[in-house]
């Protein structure tokens, strides 16, 4: 259900089952240090450069934390919006965060409510629908085979693509390609 | 002595195999055995991760179960495909709500995650057999000047990976020190390449790859060393454009560890098809 001030509490209890452990995000302070040491905020914030375009962990950290889904989601609401999909995983967040709040984790299940909803870019789209057809995210080609070859490599084993498809059919992934 | 399964992954298997000549030519030459499996995409922990992470602990697991089923660990020769199924195999045995809903899943295609296996990088087996390395050596690599690169998921998150300091990472400056290359250090040691983000947004991944190459090239580095093919594909393709973009000279050849390991030991440039790298080779490399 969504109050008057758009405190989203299904959304707030995904985000919080993200962690081992369920909580951890309700010790953000905010001190900053993720944004801090982003390497894209670094080159996409305006507190550092002139962008109009920005990227910032810790705003996301907060409007997951209180169950605002509508702001996160007005940020993400757009095909490859800068939040959340400028994450580059680069885990460094997780790394200096002071709680050890797993940033990268939050940031990866708003990209996740995104896809749902088809926004996701392009290139991640296609690598999903890949790994869906192929069960690899680089298919096997014909030119690469005889390369391998030429280098005395063995063949790649090839993967088994039905049982690969029926466990994304099951999970509902193939919908949302 | 343990046999490892071998994880080659999607772009080593089947866009740069290359890069899977050198490495199977050096872990032969330290004695590491390894056989293979028909293993799916781990799947990348920045791709399929990011657009439904119950499909990436799923395929993980599946994975990992292939492994199990032969009671052997994993290798890797890639950060990705360490980074996701050392990742999932932590969130499984840590989370038993994320375990349950992914072991139902996998009941329903015959498959159980049990957790009994492990997974290794190749830098970490590299590192564990450092004195064969070392006397596999033929040839000190003492021209070349080596800006060491691990990349983030060698590393980061720590409770996942268990293998380097986050944010100090030294096993590779070690293991390219023991080649009798030199080992430059330079200030963005541990910054990201900027891989993931320059797919929807190539402007900041630039951004980012030019804070590094001129942290490489400040620091006087002839040669970028690396462990992760994403990475290593970021700097070899990525150089020409970014000279143009920024008019400036980017042009510092990118070695995988195991080619810089295989030329050491004497293994020649032509029998690891390092024709296939884009970033020509400068002098210091040619000499070798």
């Amino acid at each position: 259900m969504t109050l008057p001030l758009g405190i989203d509490f299904e959304f707030r209890k995904l985000i919080m089952d993200v962690h081992i452990g369920s909580d951890k995000i309700k010790y953000c302070y905010q001190c900053n240090r993720c944004t801090d040491n982003c390497p894209v905020a670094n080159v996409a914030n305006p507190f550092y450069r002139e962008v109009t375009n920005w990227f910032d962990p810790r705003l996301i950290v907060l409007g997951t934390l209180l169950g605002y889904k509508d702001i996160v989601m007005a940020l993400a609401g757009s095909k490859s919006a800068l939040i959340p999909w400028g994450c580059t995983v680069c885990d460094t967040c997780d790394t200096v965060c002071p709680q050890a709040i797993e940033v990268t984790e939050i940031i990866t299940l708003a990209k996740n409510v995104t896809t749902g909803a088809g926004l996701a870019p392009d290139n991640v789209v296609a690598q999903a629908k890949a790994v869906f057809e192929s069960a690899k995210a680089i298919p096997s080609q014909p030119a690469i085979e005889r390369r391998r070859e030429q280098l005395g490599l063995p063949a790649v084993a090839a993967p088994d693509v039905n049982e690969v498809q029926t466990l994304l059919k099951n999970i509902g992934v193939d919908k949302k390609l | 002595m343990t046999e490892y399964k071998m994880f080659e992954g999607c772009t080593i298997g089947n866009r740069i195999p290359f890069i899977e000549a050198s490495s199977r030519k050096v872990l032969d030459k330290i004695g590491v055995q390894t056989s293979q499996a028909p293993f799916t995409c781990c799947p990348d922990p920045t791709g399929v991760k990011s657009f439904d992470n119950m499909a990436w602990l799923a395929l993980g697991a599946r994975n990992l179960c292939l492994a199990e089923a032969e009671g052997k660990p994993i290798i890797s020769l890639c950060n990705g495909c360490t980074n996701t199924l050392r990742g999932v195999q932590h969130q499984l045995k840590h989370d038993s709500l994320k375990k349950e809903k992914v072991n139902a899943e996998l009941a329903k295609i015959g498959k159980e995650f049990k957790g009994t296996i492990d997974v290794v990088h190749f830098v970490d087996v590299l590192k564990e057999n450092l004195d064969k390395v070392k006397a596999g050596i033929t040839k000190q690599m003492s021209d070349l000047k080596v800006a060491c690169h691990p990349g983030c998921h060698y590393m980061r998150p720590a409770e996942w990976m268990e293998s380097d300091d986050p944010m100090r990472p030294k096993n590779l400056k070690e293991i390219v020190a023991a080649t009798g290359a030199n080992v430059i250090d330079y200030d963005e040691l541990a910054l990201c390449c900027g891989n993931a983000v320059a797919g929807p947004y190539p402007e900041h991944g630039d951004a980012i790859l030019k804070q590094k190459m001129d942290s490489i090239k400040k620091a006087g580095a002839n040669v970028i060393v690396v462990n992760c093919p994403a990475c290593f594909q970021r700097f070899d393709t990525s150089q020409r454009d970014l000279s143009k973009k920024f008019e400036a000279e980017y042009n510092i050849p990118v070695l995988y560890l195991t080619e810089l390991i295989a030329l050491a030991m004497g293994v020649s440039s032509e029998e690891i098809g390092m024709k296939n790298h884009r970033v020509r080779r400068n002098t210091a490399i040619e000499n070798l």
